[in-house]
């Protein structure tokens, strides 16, 4: 009996260290699901968001880019773009988030591949943006390259991935 | 003396007849056998809803008049483990994963040229049958050969806009199943 607790308390013990490890240092997949999960919080803004909370949140947007982002993109509304600075990102997310109404940004699926090295990252994910008054929701596959920079996963490159060519 | 009292204790104890009923009805005769059946059953929904039937809600206007905006429906995953999808099939294409899908018909096989002449759907220069086309169109579309492993799909309501219409060439691996009803 006494060594059965034993064996059953070392047992939670060790659940509970794996717990706390995997809280403390999660992994990089980990803070990159939760990154994104920041990422479309921060885009998705009300109907009744005034201009100063929509570029408070357009600010907060850029800190997910690097300084530089590549862009390969092709977008119904948008066009093509190549590259673009976080200046650049802001101005473009404040032109689409005043249109109007509220917009919501989510990520339904997202598939992250670390690099061995842990430095980098590609996640292959579907967004969906719902803008408020339209009936359709934008549906768009991507491809989004990041890099560890100064400790913080930063989005390097963009790409559209045409799911039907 | 003692056998008399413990009768009445007993008699006083059993429950009336509707909350018996109520009792069976809920958990049945015996739980330990209800509760195995309850957790067959959830095994089995699991499994089948998980990898084999995929619950989806349809949303837009892409597969009119076939499929309404926001029908339920569900898919096969398992209907293309034995034979290649065909012509005519209804299917789920995957973009980055399960949660958001296409549904669209499938007219051309891989090795096939498809082109849309003034609406017409022309495979390797013939034109396509389409029992499932209620309205004319006008699209117009250049000749494409498909690749070995390639498929060429497009949603029933061709009414709106060629534009609009997200349509065109997916592979193989992109299809995730048949849809079922």
């Amino acid at each position: 009996m006494k060594i059965a607790f034993r064996i059953g308390s070392a047992a939670v013990l060790a659940v509970l260290a794996v717990w706390l490890w995997t809280v403390l240092c999660p992994s990089p997949e980990k803070v990159i699901r939760q990154r994104f999960a920041d990422l479309a919080r921060t885009a998705s803004v009300s109907a009744d968001a005034g201009d100063l909370a929509r570029l408070s949140a357009a600010r907060s947007l850029a800190g997910f880019f690097a300084t530089n982002v590549e862009m390969n993109l092709d977008l119904p509304r948008v066009g093509r773009l190549s590259s673009m600075d976080r200046e650049e990102i802001t101005q473009m997310y404040l032109a689409a988030s005043s249109r109007g109404g509220g917009m919501q940004v989510k990520f339904p699926d997202l598939n992250v591949t670390v690099a061995p090295d842990s430095l980098s990252a590609v996640v292959d994910l579907t967004v969906t943006a719902t803008i408020a008054g339209e009936a359709d929701a934008i549906v768009q596959e991507m491809k989004v390259t990041l890099h560890k920079i100064d400790g913080q996963w930063l989005i390097t490159r963009v790409e559209t991935v045409r799911t039907l060519s | 003396m003692t056998e008399d009292q413990t009768r009445q204790s007993t008699a006083g104890s059993t429950p009336p007849r509707w909350a018996r009923w109520v009792r069976i009805a809920v958990i049945g005769r015996n739980p330990k056998v209800t509760l195995v059946r309850v957790a067959i059953l959830i095994v089995t929904c699991f499994v089948v809803f998980r990898f084999v039937l995929l619950p989806i809600r349809v949303e837009g206007i892409s597969m009119l008049p076939t499929y309404k905006d926001r029908s339920v429906n569900v898919v096969n995953r398992l209907a293309y483990l034995w034979h290649d999808p065909q012509r005519g099939d209804v299917v789920s294409i995957r973009l980055a994963g399960p949660h958001l899908m296409y549904m669209k018909r499938i007219i051309a096989l891989p090795g096939e040229t498809i082109a849309f002449e003034h609406g017409r759907v022309l495979i390797n220069g013939e034109v396509l049958d389409e029992p499932y086309e209620k309205t004319p169109c006008d699209w117009n579309c250049p000749p494409v050969k498909l690749g070995p492993d390639e498929f060429f799909v497009v949603g029933d309501n061709r009414t709106m806009p060629q534009q609009f219409h997200k349509f065109g060439e997916t592979p193989r691996y992109r299809i995730v199943g048949k849809v079922l009803l």
